[in-house]
This record gives structure tokens, sequence and C-alpha cells, in this order.
């Protein structure tokens, strides 16, 4: 079990047990209980994905023991070896696009619809799918090309940052194994 | 902080009384909290302020202090519990009968008070405030409604107040200690007029209400209701 | 919604600048860009809330109707909850989250970048809404911000001010969820190596747990605008009892997002607060892991205390929420005590951050006291829906968050602009802040213990006129101290003193970065090894200050 899903478990543990002890002590009032419990349901969910999702993807299994202690929140250690930082394990960033402004203006377009007519909320309703094909069409577009070629002007090595790209005085060797 | 919280009114109905002893409570152990806190921050601030450039002792925690810090506000807040729950017994307490007995009904934006097995009823307007007279030493039980949105039934020197809910009856007791005329008003907003939606209570004694209450009756079984 | 991670090697250093015209912040997916988008509509709102606050108090400086009449008064005082309550608080720690989570746990930008553009752009548009009831006939919404049933239902209010009231809300609210989805999945799983959940640094955690909260309290509000919406323009009963629908349904639903909604407000000005107090304090913070598990603590428990905003209906059960809201008390003194133990020993600057945290202490303090005394439902019987609860939660909101988005601005300012922001402005904007907020809301105990309701315009009981109207006179020294700081911003921002990555010799990993930082955040990260990672990087190489911990016998995460 990851910190994350130990995270989500406890708020789950959290909601179940006071929406069991409000249930009781309230004399069966149905809506506070109802919402306690989900919010039990919905973390505890979510965690178990979790789970769920770091055994599929195999590596080493934490023992009952370790699982154990994680949750009652004594420190994780860590893990033998180097970790510094690669370049690559930044990520790669996505390129500036118009299409979340479009298609948050057709939601906006849209919910105001409900207040003014049908032919608003038509309206909203288009721009919004309209909005959601440009996305993923740019999401295609730089997913298949790569970042650098869905760009439309090639980026010239110059144009790096102005500021110092070294902040400290380069550490040298580093000091861990 | 002492002068901050300050202390309520004193109140005039034996309900309160346990209410205006729990404030109290409250607020001594308020002002001993606070003063000590903020003494604290105070002092290492002046007491530890940077003197060079060395770098004092990188402490990260201590485990036994910062249980000890759990455990005392736990044991004030339980405490605080105890004193709580034995105030509202009190406040709440609906035991036994009630001598009069009045159906107040809220409504924007005023109020309505009529009184159980007579024909006497005072309603008011926002123009004209109701006076809701009540006889001293006597259980008065008020059954509160409403007959629009939510409102409040508030009188300051109870200590003291219900929301008038819609399609709920909510009652409750006073029991007023002394005579005098007392500002009542609602406290939950309600709409345009809500800070004219005042009333007065008039506490009398037992033998000016039963003559007011006569007259009123007269009044009411003529059809046209006081105000 | 696809996810931007490419299975490319990433060249970030032959990214190409963008020009930084209003294309650019229009078509951005930098989370930085985004957060100034936040931070700046935020506050515009914030300045907005603020000048209806100001007609509020001079209106209330004397008794009768003077400047306007009631139903003016009405529409301001709802607007300036709404805006402040809905459209500031929540909004403006979500931009310093969404600038500085990625920079804190050394990301090049959050999960979803272009989702992260849209929520922004909600909210906006969402803002855009609510204010657009200014236009309308009829005006804005005037039903309070809590629009309790059956008063904002269609009977009693029509104007269409309170649909656009609603619909801006509900956007609002998609883009919190939205956000809050992100942000959760940035920090769950875009940590950079060695930075594990306990050496997350306090402000992340507490953007953590205000997201979680998010995720879970808005879709209350969601729903209880819905109810609303139905009612009011499709014939649905909900909250009408003559047709079986029920008034108090509305506040059930409403207080169960409401009152998470005030942790949702504070908790990421704690973590502000818990970053500011170390670095000037020149100390690793007290207690950790203890500071961790009261976030926890706070928010779990400020799920089960919603009925205590519904002590005077008197159709809860009084115990329950009694002894949950007071058990709040426990993990918010933790917190407060745990401060004080990072301030003890300590070296202690009295820059202007520091200042606003120690301002935050001893207000948030009598805020949360009071608090206390709101808990136990014979005080509240007593004081509820008067003046002493508007002093009570204007020390909370007014105080906590304020103090603590200053702190916040002070101290990050370098970081956003490269500049630092003037020192001496920023004691005369800590001074007059101080004594106008203090002036304000202290006052308005007493008047509240004395009797006297919130929202009205008018009021008939003429010794209550002095309290008001030296709270009238606070709060416009208060608009002074704001004046201040925006002059403040607007020198320093030109000619500010020029700050350097680490003006602060801070602790978390945004001070290792260039300022401002480069459009994928990093050139160079550090190993992590303990939650101070620029604290270790500034000691390299000294085994007593930085040890390099990977030996897994040996992690003493706590000295």
């Amino acid at each position: 079990m990851t910190d994350e899903a130990g995270v989500l478990l406890r708020v789950s543990g959290f909601g179940i047990v006071a929406g069991v002890i409000y249930w009781f002590v309230s004399d069966f009032e149905a809506l506070g209980a109802i919402s306690l419990l989900l919010l039990g349901f919905g973390p505890g969910f979510a965690g178990l994905i979790l789970i769920q999702e770091q055994r599929h993807r195999g590596g080493t299994r934490e023992s009952r023991a370790d699982a154990m202690r994680r949750f009652a929140g004594i420190p994780p250690q860590d893990p033998p070896g180097p970790k510094d930082l690669a370049a690559e394990d930044l990520g790669v960033l996505p390129l500036p696009t118009i299409w979340p402004l479009a298609a948050s203006m057709g939601v906006a377009v849209l919910f105001t619809g409900l207040i003014y007519g049908l032919w608003l909320v038509i309206l909203g309703l288009g721009l919004l799918v309209y909005a959601t094909w440009g996305w993923l069409a740019a999401v295609n577009r730089e997913n298949r090309y790569g970042r650098l070629q869905a760009d439309t002007e090639a980026p010239s090595p110059q144009s790096g940052p102005t500021s110092d790209p070294r902040p400290y005085p380069d550490p040298g060797p580093p000091s861990g194994p | 902080m002492l002068v901050a919280a300050g202390c309520t009114p004193q109140s005039v109905t034996e309900e309160g009384r346990a209410v205006y002893g729990l404030y109290n409570l409250f607020l001594y152990i308020a002002a001993v909290v606070f003063v000590v806190v903020s003494g604290l921050v105070i002092w290492s601030v002046i007491r530890y302020r940077r003197r060079d450039d060395e770098l004092p002792k990188q402490t990260h925690g201590n485990n036994r202090l910062e249980l000890t810090w759990t455990l005392i506000p736990t044991v004030i807040v339980l405490v605080l519990f105890v004193f709580t729950m034995q105030a509202q017994n009190k406040v709440l307490d609906q035991s036994g009968d009630a001598d009069v007995n009045i159906t107040a009904t809220a409504f924007q934006w005023s109020w309505r008070f009529a009184y159980e097995g007579t024909g006497a009823e005072v309603v008011g307007s926002p123009e004209s405030i109701p006076e809701m007279v009540v006889p001293v030493g006597q259980t008065i039980r008020v059954k509160l409604l409403s007959a629009d949105v939510v409102h409040s039934f508030y009188v300051p020197q109870t200590l003291f107040k219900r929301q008038a809910i819609p399609g709920t009856e909510n009652l409750f007791d006073l029991t007023f200690e002394k005579t005098g005329l007392f500002h009542g008003q609602c406290t939950q907003f309600c709409g345009l007029q809500h800070p004219d939606m005042v009333f007065r209570v008039r506490v009398v004694s037992q033998g000016e209400y039963q003559s007011w209450l006569a007259a009123e009756t007269r009044r009411g079984a003529a059809g046209q209701p006081g105000t | 919604m696809a996810t931007t991670e490419l299975p490319l090697p990433a060249l970030p250093e032959a990214h190409h600048e963008e020009p930084g015209g209003i294309v650019d912040y229009l078509t951005t997916v930098d989370h930085k860009k985004i957060g100034i988008l936040y931070i700046f509509t935020a506050f515009a709102v914030f300045l907005a809330g603020g000048v209806l606050a100001l007609v509020v108090r001079w209106e209330l400086a004397s008794p009768g109707l003077q400047a306007m009449g009631e139903n003016t008064y009405n529409q301001v005082f709802t607007m300036h909850g709404t805006l402040m309550i809905f459209l500031f608080a929540a909004q403006v720690t979500t931009g310093l989250g969404n600038y500085l989570v990625p920079l804190q746990i050394g990301a090049a930008d959050v999960a979803f970048p272009r989702a992260n553009a849209m929520s922004y752009w909600l909210y906006l548009f969402g803002v855009l809404i609510v204010v657009s009831s200014f236009f309308v006939a009829g005006g804005p919404a005037a039903v309070a911000w809590t629009a309790y049933a059956p008063l904002s239902t269609r009977e009693y209010f029509q104007g269409t001010g309170m649909d656009l009231w609603i619909i801006g809300l509900a956007v609002v609210g998609v883009a919190g969820i939205l956000g809050a989805v992100n942000l959760v999945t940035t920090i769950f799983r875009m940590r950079m190596p060695g930075m594990t959940m306990f050496r997350m640094p306090l402000f992340t955690w507490g953007v953590l747990v205000n997201q979680l909260l998010i995720l879970f309290a808005f879709p209350a509000l969601t729903v209880v605008f819905a109810l609303l919406f139905l009612e009011r323009n499709f014939g649905a009963q909900f909250f009408d009892p003559t047709y079986g629908g029920s008034p108090i349904l509305f506040q059930h639903i409403f207080w169960f997002f409401g009152h998470p909604e005030v942790y949702i407000i504070i908790l990421p000005i704690f973590g502000i607060i818990n970053e500011v107090i170390p670095v000037f304090s020149r100390k690793p913070l007290f207690g950790y892991r203890a500071m961790v598990f009261a976030f926890f603590g706070i928010a779990a428990l400020s799920f089960g205390v919603w009925a205590h905003h519904m002590f005077a209906t008197g159709l809860v059960y009084l115990p329950y929420f009694s002894i949950m809201s007071l058990l709040i008390a426990v993990p918010t003194g933790i917190k407060v005590f745990n401060w004080i133990g990072t301030m003890w020993r300590g070296s202690i600057t009295l820059s202007t951050a520091m200042l606003m945290s120690l301002g935050f202490i001893v207000v948030f303090l009598i805020g949360g006291i009071t608090g206390i005394f709101l808990a136990s439902p014979p005080i509240d019987f007593a004081v509820n829906d008067t003046y002493y609860v508007v002093a009570h939660f204007h020390y909370i909101m007014v105080g906590g968050l304020l103090y603590g988005m200053f702190a916040g601005f002070y101290f990050w300012f370098p970081k956003f602009t490269g500049r630092l922001l003037s020192e001496r402005l920023g004691r005369w904007h800590f001074a007059t802040f101080f004594i106008g907020f203090n002036l304000t809301f202290f006052f308005q105990f007493l008047v509240g213990l004395d009797g006297m309701p919130r929202r009205i315009a008018d009021y008939e009981i003429e010794r209550w006129t002095s309290a008001n109207v030296l709270s009238t006179v606070g709060a416009f020294l208060t608009g002074v101290s704001v004046l201040i700081f925006i002059w403040n911003f607007w020198v320093s921002i030109r000619r500010g003193k020029r700050a350097g990555d680490d003006p602060w010799e801070g602790n978390s990993l945004e001070w290792v970065t260039s300022s401002p930082p480069p459009s994928h955040n990093f050139h160079h990260l550090p190993e992590v090894h303990s939650e101070r990672p620029a604290f270790d990087y500034r000691h390299r190489g000294d085994p007593e200050l930085a040890p390099v911990k990977t030996d897994p016998e040996r992690d003493p995460d706590r000295g």
C-alpha cells in the first residue's frame, strides 16, 4: 500500500465510522448518515483502485508489516541506490492551446441557457462539442508527432531561458552512492 | 480578549441563567488560553530575535511535548462538553406542564402571538410592533411556527433563540424572573424588511396578566385583534 | 481527457520562451501562468467584495437608513458574502497551489495542464455570470450568501439575478472539482524521485487536504444548487412543506458543503504559515508529522460538524455535533503550539511575511477560541445569527485567510517576479491592517452579545451606535491598508530590489530554481533526503546538517 492509498483509506475509515455512529446517535437521521457514508465509500473506492493498480504494475510487493507501519504513519524509508533526477523525468509540456478557453465558454453558455432558453443551450452545446473536437485533435497531433514536430515553428537552440540556469554552483560529483 | 469576548447581558429567564453561567466559564478558560498562547508567541519573538548568522540548533520535534499539548486541549474540551450538556439540559428541559401556552407564528415581516385556550391574539406588522404579554414567574411554552420562510425568534435577554421553520413545530419554554419590557427580533434573514421584524415581550405581574388577557379575549371575540 | 505524458525524451532546454502577450495568457497551459491568472482574478473579486463591505459599514455607521434602501442593502451584503466566500477565498489559495505545488514537488507542470487551463476559464466565466446579475432587471440576489430555501425559491424571490447566482456558482463548482482532481493527481503522481509523501512541504500537504475536501464537499454544493434551480425554474418541490418538501433539507446539504468550505479556505493558509515560520526562524518545522496528522484530523472532523450551523433549528442531534465541533480545537491547538515550538530557540527575522504570520496566529487564536464558544449549543442559542458570529467568522476568514494570504504574497512574490516587495511599505501595510482589522471586528463581539442581529440595514437601539461607528472606522482603515499593498505591488514590480533565486534561505524546492522559474520549472534538481531539500542543498557536504539517507536502516525523520 502506498502513502497515497493510505491517505484515502484513512479518510474512508473516518467517513464510515462517523456515518455509522451518527446513524445511531441521531436517532436514524438519514441524510447526514448517507452523506457521511458516501464520504466513506468515495475515497475508499479510490484508495482500493490505487492499491489494485499498484498490484497490476507489479514491482516489489510490500510486506504486510510494512503496510501496517505505513498505515500507522511510520516514516517510509529511502530505497537504496542513487535517485538524482534526469532531465527527461520532468516530462513533456503540452503546447499552448485555445481549446480549454473555448470549451469553458461552451459550458458557461450552456448553463446560462438553462435560464434564458433552449437556443442558448444548443449554442453552448455546439461550442462545447466543437471545442472538445479541437482539443482532442490537438492532443492527438501532439501524441502522434511528438512535442517538437507538432510545434509549427521550430524552436531555436539559442532561445533558452534567460536567467542563470544553475542557481547554485555545480555541486560537483554526487556525494551519495 | 477579556474585553473582546465581554459578557452576555444578564439573563431575565430561569433558562438563561444556565447559559450565562456557562458563558462565563468558557470566558475564563478562553482568557487563560489566550493569554498563555499569545504570551508565548510574543515572548519567543522578543527572546529569539535573530542576532547573528549562526544557525540555531535544528530540532525537529519532541514527541512528549507534542503529546502534552494534544492531551491538554482534549481534556479542556471534554470538561467544557460536560458543562455544556448540563446547561443544555436546563435550557431545553420541557418536563412538567406549562402555565401559559402561546403559539407564535412568524411571517414576512412580523409576528402573531395566539394564547392557547383563550381567544386572545396579538398580530403585528412592520409598522406596528407586536407585544407578547406574559406573566412573571410562570412557565411559558412557546409553539413556534412559520407561515412562509425561515425566521428566528430571539429575545436577547433570554439568551435564547429558535428558528421558525415552515412545516415544523418548534417548542421551547421560557420562565421570566423579572418584569419589564424586552426587545425581541427576527435574526434569520427573511427578505426585504427583515430588520423591521421586531417585537416586544412585556413581562407583567400575574394580576395584570389576567386582566390584560381578559380584555384581549373580549377584543378577539369581537373580531378585532389588538396590536 | 488525455494526459500529457509522452514516451519521448524531453528537451526542456529547447523550449522556446513564449511571448508574454494577451494571446499567450489566453492559450497558456503553464501552471505558473494559470496560477497568476487565478490570483489576479481572485484579488479583483476581493477588491469588489471589499468595496461592498465598505458600503455595508457606511450604512451601519448610524441607525436608520441613510445611503440606500433595504433592498439595495440586502443585495450588497449578499453579494459581499458571495464574492468573498465562493469566488475569492477558495480560489486565491487554489491559485497559489497551482503555482507552487508543482515547484514544491519537483514536477514540470500539473498532471493535466490543459484541464488546468479549463478549470481557470470555467472559474472566470462563473465569476462573470455571477457579476452579470448586477445588470439584470431586479438586480442581484438578495437572499444572503447562504440562500436558505424557501426564501430563495421563486415564490419569494423572483428576479433572474438569483438564477444567474446559482448558475454562476455551479460553474465555479465544476471548475473547483476539475481543479481538485488535477491537483490531487499531481501530488499523488508527479512527485520527483525521493520526494515521498512525508517529505512534501507542508504547503503542498495543505493544498492536498484542501483539494480532497473540495472533491468531497463541492458535489454537495452542486446538488443543493441543482435542487434549488429545479425548484425555481422547472416546478420541482423539494423545499415546500405544503407539497411534502422540507426546508431543513436545504440547510443540511448546504452546510454539509458549507463547513468543510471553511477548512477548504483555511488549510492552505495553515500551509503558508507552516512554510513561512520555519524559514524566518531558521529551524525546521517543529513536529512535521503531527502537523500532517493535524491537517487530516481537521479535515475529517470538518465533515462531522455541519449541523453546528443549525443548532438553532431545534431539529438536529446536539451532543454529536457539539463534541465533534469542540474536538476540532485539538488538532488546531497542535498546530498553534507547534508553530510556537518552531520559533522557540530559533533565530527570528521579523520580515513582513513573518509579521503577517504572527498576526495570523494571534487573530486566528481569537477566531478559534470564539469558535469553541459557538460549538456549545446553549451559547450558540444566545449568539447565533448575531454580530458575535459575524465577528467570529471574520476573525477566521479575514484574520486567518488575509493574514496568511498576504504572508504568502510577501514570501513568494520574489519567486513569482524576481523582485522583492518593499519591506518598509510592508510594515505600514501590516500596521494599518492589524489595527484596522481589530477595530472593525473586535467591537462586533460586544454588540453581538448585546443582541444585534446580523444582516440588518437598520437598527433601532441607540446604544449599538458607538460600536458600529468604531467598526466602520476600522473597516475604512483596513481599506487603506489594502491600498498600501496595491501601491507596494505597483512600485515593487517595476523598481523593487532584485531578489535572486533564494532571498529568504527557503526550505522547499521552489527556492532551488530561478526567479521566476523557467517554463519547465527546473534546470536542475537536487536530491531529496528530507522535508527540506533546498536547505540540504545549501548545506550539502555537511553531514551534521544535511545527512544523505540512503541506508534503509538509518532514517531518523525526526531528530
